[in-house]
C-alpha cells in the first residue's frame, strides 16, 4: 500500500496580485519504506511539495493523502496533531531552538505531546546516544559543530517514532565527509522500516542513497529516474 | 503542560534584562495598589479599634426630640394661580417658612421619661437601658463653696473611672452616701500646690439644686440652658414663655434638694490611653462632682420639674454592634433624638472606603501603564522568536499551545512581578507603621497602638494575582499574532 498518493496537486501563492504556480498539477505515489529524493533547481516546486507531505502548508486543489488520511481537507489543529504523530522535519539550517540544550530540543515534539520530563530526558538521550552523540546531551547548539547540530535535529526528528521522515537539503551546509556521517543515518532509519522524502540538488547523492529520483522543474516532474 | 512552562521560563530566562525591565511596572503597580489598599485597611482598623473598646459599639446615646410626622413633609407645598416662575418659588418659600414655624407649635415632644425608656427597654436587639444623670447644684465643703457645679452619675460596678483617682479612693458601694471630686474643682478652690488633698478628702458634702426666682431661663432643664444663652432678657422671657409649650414643662417651681455625702476621691481629668466611652464621656466631660448613678437618680427625681421633663438623656446597650443602627433607627422612629457610634463608624467605614477605592483605582494606573509595557514585550519577544515559532509547530504544536508558551510568560512575569510587588510592601510597611504611628500619635488625640498598614489576606492573594491576570491579558493579542504565524515562512525566516 502506498504511504503517499497525491494526485493533480496544486499549489498557488498570490504575490502582489501575481500568482505564482508552485505546483501545478502533480501525482506521486511513495510506497511504505521507500527513500525518494527530489531534485531540482531552487524555485521548481521541490520544497512546496515537502512542505505539502509534511502539512506545513495546504494544496491549493488536488487530493493528497498520506497514511491512508486526507490532508488537503484537515483544519489546523488537525495538521498540527499529523505532524506531531506521523512527520519528522529534517532542514538545511537544522533549526534547533538555540537556547535549548540537545536533550531539550531532541525531547521538544515530546513537549507538545504532554509526555513528563523524566520520559522525555529517557527518551531523548536514547535517540542522542543512536546518533553517536550522547555525551553532548548537556550542550547547547552554538557548542556543536554543523554536523554534530544536524544528528541532534535528525534525533528530533525521530523522536516521535514518524512514518514519514523529510528531509530539506540536510546536508547542504556541511562537508563531505559531515554529509556522509548524516547519510549514514538516514540510511540508518531507511533500514529500519522509515519511508524517507529528500530534497536535494545533488544528483550524485541521490543516486547514490535514494531508491528513486523525481526531477522538478517548474511545479512539475521532468523525469522518473529509478536506482 | 509542564513541558510548556518550562519552554515559557526558559524564553523569559533568554531576554532577563528587558523582562525585569517589564516586571519592574507590574511590580511597582502591585507595591503600590498593595500599600493603599492596606493603608485605607489601616486606618479603618485605627477607628475601629480605637472606638469599639467600652461597648461604644453597642451603644445607642437617646434624648429627648421632637417627633417628626414624615406626612407633614414641610417641603410639599404648592402655590395656586397664573405667575411667573420666580414669584412661585417666592411664596412656596414663605410657606415653607410659615408652616415650619406653625409646626415647631404643633409638635409633640418625646422625652426620656420611666415610660418611654419602658418602652425603648423592649424594642428588639435592646439589652438594657439606664438614664444619664447630668445635674447642677451648689456645692459646699467646709469653708469651700461655689456656684452651679455640673454632677454626673456614675455606674459604680463598670468601675470605668477607677483609674482615674488620683488621692483617696474610688466609691466603696453604691449607695455608701460617697462623693468623687474633680482636680480642676480644687484647683480653682485654691489648691494649687503639691497633691494634698487632704482639706476635702475625707470631709462631709453637700450638694444643692438652685433656684433662682429672678431668671426663670437658670430653672431650665441642663440640656436646654445652652439654647438659653447669649439670649437679650426680652429674648429669654419669650423663650421662657415658649419653652412649656415646645418641652411640655409645667409651670411649676422647683423644689430645692440639698443632701451630704463624704468626699472619699480625687479624680484626674482624662488623659490620652483612658479607656474612651464616646456617648457617656461626651456628657461627663465638663463634670466637677462624680456621684453613684443610683444617688444621682433619687436626688434628680426629687425635683417636681425633673420627674416630669424627664432625664437629659439615656444610654441603650444593643445586644451586636451590628444592630446597633437599626436600633438607633427605631428610637428616632419613637420620637427621640439618637445617637450611635456603630453608625458614624459605618459612615466612617464607607466613606474611607471610597476614598480607598478612588485612590486604588487611580493607582492602579501604574499597572495599565506596565501592561503596555508587556504588550511592547511580548510583541517584540514573538517577533524575535519568529523562527522558533515555526519549529515548534513544525514538531506538532498547536497554535494553542504556542499561543500558551507566550501566555504563560506573560503571566510568569506578572505573578512574579506581582510576588515582588507584594514582598517590597510588606517590607515598607515596617517603617511605614513607625512613621504613621508617630504621625497619629502627634495629630490625634487617642493613640493608636495597632498598625497603619493592615495587609488582608486576601489582599495578599488579590495583589499577585490581579499583576498575573494583567499581563496575560495584556499577552493575549502578541500571543495570537504568535499563533497565526504560518509555520513555513516562519522557518525561512533569519
Amino acid at each position: 500500500m502506498a504511504l503517499v498518493e497525491a494526485t493533480r496537486l496544486w499549489r498557488e501563492y498570490h504575490l502582489g496580485g501575481e500568482v505564482v504556480e508552485a505546483l501545478r498539477g502533480i501525482d506521486l505515489n511513495i510506497e511504505q519504506g521507500e527513500f525518494v529524493a527530489l531534485l531540482g533547481r531552487s524555485g521548481s516546486g521541490k520544497s512546496t511539495l515537502l512542505n505539502l507531505l509534511g502539512g506545513l502548508d495546504r494544496p491549493s486543489r488536488g487530493s493528497i493523502r498520506v497514511n491512508g488520511v486526507e490532508l488537503a481537507e484537515m483544519s489546523k489543529t488537525e495538521l498540527s496533531l499529523y505532524r506531531r504523530t506521523t512527520v519528522g522535519f529534517i532542514f538545511q539550517s537544522f533549526n534547533l531552538v538555540t537556547s535549548l540544550r540537545a536533550w531539550e530540543n531532541v525531547a521538544l515534539p515530546l513537549v507538545f505531546q504532554g509526555i513528563g520530563r523524566f520520559e522525555r530526558r529517557k527518551r531523548a538521550h536514547g535517540l542522542l546516544e543512536r546518533v553517536g552523540l550522547g555525551k553532548r546531551a548537556n550542550h547547547v547548539p552554538s557548542e556543536m559543530s554543523g554536523g554534530e547540530q544536524q544528528r541532534v535535529a535528525i534525533a528530533r526528528a525521530l523522536v516521535n517514532d514518524p512514518k514519514l521522515l523529510l528531509c530539506d537539503e540536510p546536508t547542504g551546509n556541511l562537508d563531505t565527509a559531515t554529509s556522509e556521517q548524516i547519510m549514514a543515518l538516514l540510511d540508518e532509519s531507511h533500514r529500519a522500516g522509515t519511508t524517507l522524502v529528500m530534497v536535494t540538488h545533488d544528483p550524485e547523492l541521490a543516486e547514490k542513497h535514494t531508491q528513486r529520483t523525481l526531477k522538478m522543474a517548474d511545479g512539475q516532474f521532468l523525469t522518473e529516474v529509478a536506482a | 503542560m509542564k513541558g510548556i512552562l518550562g519552554l515559557a521560563f526558559e524564553g523569559l530566562l533568554r531576554k532577563k534584562g528587558r523582562n525585569l525591565l517589564t516586571m519592574s511596572g507590574v511590580l511597582i503597580g502591585v507595591f503600590a495598589l498593595t500599600m493603599i489598599v492596606s493603608l485605607g485597611e489601616g486606618l479603618a482598623h485605627a477607628v475601629t479599634d480605637t472606638v469599639s473598646g467600652q461597648d461604644n459599639l453597642r451603644q445607642v446615646g437617646v434624648t429627648g426630640g421632637f417627633g417628626i410626622e414624615l406626612s407633614n413633609d414641610p417641603f410639599d407645598v404648592s402655590i395656586e394661580g397664573e405667575m411667573p416662575d420666580d414669584r412661585r418659588e417666592r411664596l412656596r418659600r414663605a410657606a415653607v417658612n410659615r408652616r415650619q414655624i406653625r409646626q415647631w407649635y404643633g409638635r409633640r415632644v418625646t422625652q426620656v421619661t420611666e415610660e418611654t425608656m419602658a418602652t425603648l427597654a423592649t424594642l428588639p436587639h435592646v439589652e438594657s437601658i439606664s438614664p444619664v444623670i447630668v445635674e447642677r447644684y451648689e456645692v459646699k465643703v467646709g469653708e469651700f463653696e461655689s456656684g452651679p457645679k455640673l454632677s454626673f452619675g456614675v455606674d459604680v460596678a463598670q468601675r470605668r473611672y477607677e483609674g482615674r483617682i488620683i488621692a483617696g479612693s474610688y466609691f466603696s458601694a453604691p449607695d455608701a452616701g460617697e462623693v468623687i471630686l474633680h482636680e480642676y474643682l480644687l484647683y480653682k478652690w485654691g489648691m494649687l500646690e503639691g497633691d494634698d488633698y487632704s482639706g476635702v478628702l475625707g470631709k462631709k458634702i453637700s450638694l444643692k439644686s438652685i433656684i433662682n426666682e429672678q431668671d426663670p431661663a437658670a430653672n431650665a432643664p441642663p440640656q436646654m440652658q445652652g439654647f438659653m444663652e447669649g439670649l437679650t432678657p426680652e429674648e429669654r422671657e419669650a423663650a421662657m414663655k415658649l419653652l412649656p409649650r415646645l418641652m411640655g414643662m409645667a409651670q411649676q417651681t422647683r423644689k430645692p434638694v440639698e443632701r451630704e455625702f463624704t468626699v472619699v476621691g480625687v479624680m484626674r481629668e482624662t488623659i490620652p490611653g483612658d479607656p474612651l466611652n464616646i456617648i457617656e464621656d461626651g456628657q461627663s466631660v465638663q463634670a466637677d462632682v462624680f456621684l453613684p448613678l443610683e444617688t444621682a437618680r433619687a436626688m434628680f427625681e426629687e425635683s417636681a420639674v425633673n420627674a416630669q421633663l424627664g432625664y437629659p438623656a439615656a444610654v441603650v446597650i444593643v445586644d451586636s454592634p451590628d444592630n446597633a443602627p437599626g436600633v438607633e433607627q427605631a428610637v428616632r422612629d419613637k420620637g427621640f433624638t439618637a445617637f450611635s457610634v456603630a453608625s458614624v463608624l459605618k459612615q466612617v467605614e464607607t466613606m474611607l472606603t471610597v476614598i480607598t477605592v478612588i485612590i486604588a483605582f487611580l493607582t492602579g494606573i501604574a499597572l495599565i501603564v506596565s501592561t503596555l509595557g508587556i504588550v511592547n514585550t511580548m510583541i517584540t519577544s514573538v517577533l524575535e522568536r519568529t523562527r522558533e515559532i515555526g519549529i515548534f509547530k513544525a514538531v506538532g504544536a498547536t497554535n494553542a499551545q504556542v499561543m500558551a508558551v507566550f501566555l504563560t510568560e506573560s503571566a510568569m512575569i506578572g505573578l512574579v512581578g506581582g510576588l515582588l510587588g507584594l514582598g517590597l510592601a510588606v517590607l515598607a510597611m515596617l517603617p511605614g507603621d513607625a512613621i504613621g504611628g508617630a504621625m497619629i500619635a502627634e495629630r490625634a488625640a487617642i493613640p493608636y497602638r495597632g498598625n497603619v498598614f493592615v495587609l488582608p489576606m486576601w489582599l495578599a492573594v488579590a495583589g499577585p494575582a490581579l499583576g498575573a491576570v494583567t499581563a496575560v491579558l495584556a499577552a493575549i493579542v502578541p500571543a495570537r499574532r504568535a499563533a497565526r504565524i504560518d509555520p513555513v515562512k516562519a522557518l525561512r525566516h533569519d
